[in-house]
């Protein structure tokens, strides 16, 4: 039990808990199922995106192309879909190919970082141009609505299950598959252990370039299940819809307690980082907030909840190294 | 591994060749038609230099001013920076003044930062006006502007008003971001207009900016719809926040509830507008904010200045402001349901 509270994704629950409580208190309707499920269709995209980078954060890495990948997908798949008949085998033909286009993009990421040895950061960087480039000249910025689209399109985009959006689905049952990756598979242990020591685990005989293949190639794959769930959240392609977006995805995964550097994530971290953005942005406007201090608002909650972790962390190293030194 | 990094180089060499030869394609082809033959003809060479090219929006007067060079017998030259950045409209500026223009119209990314290439392309004899947004007043001839800034927020304020019903109720503004500084001169016209003539409309917040993004315009008017239920309409400024506003409305089905004006293009808006979500997209029409900028390019040249009321074919009246260079193409075109399909922009 004490563990489980002094766990470093509790911090980040009490912070949520607490906002909630003010926030219904501001706001009546702020905790009805309606707005939950607002903000949990609202930020599945985000959360999507969120839980590929967890793994790349985790390894060391860091993937900035992200946004520009899901566009390059959302772009091809709006041109694609476009020629679709309109039957059910469209969408199954749309979840073949648009996480195919995410895989191979990504696993180009991680061929870059692990077999040439650059930096990720600069990897992805190059990347990200090189592809927001491509899209600007293909689609001239022209945006795209969902009138040419397939009927089946949208109804799948609309298709609810106890009125629980398709893409809060989506976003569950990818949370629950990298979960289940990170805790009970060879690869998802091998991920853990070269974020835990890089080198011990090269030594122990984990192929490094093979992990770093796979955490961007997830990535990748994610990006294009977070296509799918973004054309199906605007109904439309939208060129520049998430420009920029690759800082609120990396803000997610270290709001949940994930270490920058490497090492440290955890899936259920990440979800509640994800969350807590949602809610920040859904309630500032509920609680009739002047928009000039929404901002000053979210930077504050981002630190609390930052210093908050990170002092519960140094406790918990300080009394590891302590019994170290009695033993 | 030698042979993989130089393989892997020279891919990427060739595809650095490639977008090179994209790139400067898509910058120079409305400059090599016009230049050709321009010096044996002794036509009239016009620069037009938008903020970047390749947006729907500087397409559409791309069109409009290639179509008035073919009128009025001018070469026009087309072109301007892949991104809207002023070091690189510098630099067509520059590209621009070595061929020997006649008339340099640009739409500055930033005014200060255009000063003095400007005022080297008037040392070197050429005309220097500016279109579609203003540059720095001392240094050009002739300020073409789409509209009267503070006159279009009263429009659509008052369409506004007329697509409610009534003059009583809450409204709230969305914003494209909260420092473009042409929206908030259209949003300080909209918000006198309330003041002065509206008193029983109530904004319920004050602007909330939607960056750009269609996702950020539907969720941030979804919030807007739960924590104020008598909202009665929305007054969307930017292209694409209408969109995302007019998608929550759709989806909530409260098109008769809720009023939006935006201020969008009419191709993108469509779906809305037949649906009724969006009631009215107020804009003015690019390409003949092109055409225009040509024509008075062409008058400058010749030495003719525009003049109040002054009729300019295919274009309209215009009005000249009493400092006798800032000329406001006119009113505002609205597009609704009904119209919205004859425009390819």
């Amino acid at each position: 039990m004490k563990s489980i509270l002094k766990s470093k994704e509790m911090s980040i629950a009490l912070i949520i808990v607490m906002l909630s409580i003010v926030l219904s208190f501001i706001s009546p309707v702020f905790f009805t199922f309606e707005n939950i499920t607002d903000i949990l269709k609202g930020n599945a995209v985000l959360g999507i995106l969120a839980i590929g980078m967890t793994l790349v954060i985790i390894t060391g890495g860091i993937d900035v192309s992200v946004a520009a990948v899901t566009t390059a997908v959302i772009v091809i798949l709006g041109k694609i879909l476009v020629f679709l008949p309109d039957s059910p085998i469209s969408i199954v033909l749309m979840f073949i190919i648009a996480p195919l286009i995410g895989v191979i993009l990504g696993a180009l990421n991680g061929m870059l970082v692990s077999k040439i040895q650059i930096p990720a950061i600069v990897v992805t960087l190059g990347t990200m141009s090189m592809i927001n480039g491509i899209i600007l000249y293909i689609t001239n910025g022209q945006y795209l609505n969902s009138t040419s689209f397939p009927k089946i399109f949208v109804k799948f985009a609309n298709f609810e299950i106890f009125g629980i959006s398709i893409l809060i689905i989506l976003f569950a049952l990818i949370s629950i598959g990298a979960w289940y990756l990170l805790k009970y598979t060879v690869i998802g242990r091998e991920v853990l252990a070269i974020g835990g020591n890089k080198e011990s685990s090269i030594r122990a005989g984990i192929n490094f370039d093979k992990v770093q293949i796979f955490v961007y190639g997830f990535m990748g794959l994610l990006a294009g299940v977070a296509a799918i769930a973004q054309l199906s959240y605007t109904k439309a392609v939208d060129p520049n819809g998430l420009l920029g977006f690759e800082m609120q995805v990396i803000a997610a995964v270290v709001l949940g307690g994930a270490n920058i550097m490497g090492g440290r994530g955890t899936i259920i971290g990440t979800f509640l980082g994800v969350l807590l953005l949602g809610i920040m942005q859904n309630g500032l406007i509920l609680a009739h907030i002047d928009v000039f201090w929404q901002k000053v608002v979210v930077g504050a909650i981002i630190l609390l909840a930052v210093t908050f972790d990170q002092i519960q962390y140094k406790r918990s190293k300080d009394k590891l190294a302590k019994i170290e030194v009695e033993a | 591994m030698k042979k993989l990094l130089g393989a892997i180089l020279s891919v990427v060499l060739m595809v650095g060749l490639l977008a090179g030869c994209v790139s400067s394609n898509s910058g120079t082809t409305s400059k090599a038609n016009g230049s050709e033959n321009a010096d044996k003809s002794g036509k009239l060479k016009i620069a037009v230099v938008p903020k970047l090219i390749g947006i729907p929006y500087f397409n559409a007067s791309e069109k409009g001013a290639v179509q008035a060079g073919k009128d009025l017998g001018v070469d026009v030259i087309y072109t301007g920076p892949t991104e809207a950045d002023a070091a690189q409209q510098v630099k067509v500026i520059e590209d621009l003044i070595s061929q020997k223009v006649d008339v340099i119209a640009v739409a500055p990314n930033d005014q200060a930062a255009l000063t003095p290439v400007l005022k080297k392309a008037k040392d070197a004899g050429i005309k220097v006006m500016d279109w579609d947004t203003p540059a720095d007043q001392s240094v050009v001839d002739l300020s073409v502007h789409q509209i009267d800034d503070e006159a279009y927020g009263r429009h659509i304020t008052k369409s506004l008003v007329e697509q409610m019903g009534t003059e009583k109720g809450e409204i709230a503004i969305l914003t494209g971001g909260l420092s473009a500084a042409n929206l908030n001169s259209w949003i300080d016209g909209a918000k006198k207009e309330l003041e002065e003539n509206y008193p029983g409309l109530k904004l319920v917040s004050d602007k909330i900016a939607t960056d750009e993004k269609q996702p950020v315009a539907y969720q941030k008017t979804l919030d807007l719809i739960k924590s104020y239920p008598d909202l009665k309409g929305i007054m969307a400024f930017s292209t694409i926040a209408p969109l995302g506003a007019a998608q929550a409305i759709q989806e909530k089905g409260l098109q008769d509830k809720i009023a939006i004006i935006g201020a969008n293009l009419p191709k993108d808006s469509i779906p809305f507008l037949e649906d009724g979500a969006l009631d009215l997209a107020i804009l003015w029409e690019p390409d003949k904010l092109g055409y225009l900028t040509v024509a008075l390019a062409k008058d400058l040249a010749e030495g003719k200045m525009p003049q109040d009321g002054q009729e300019v074919k295919n274009v309209g009246k215009i009005e000249v402001w009493e400092d006798g260079k800032t000329v406001i193409m006119g009113p505002p075109t609205d597009f609704t349901k009904e119209n919205a399909g004859n425009y390819d922009f």
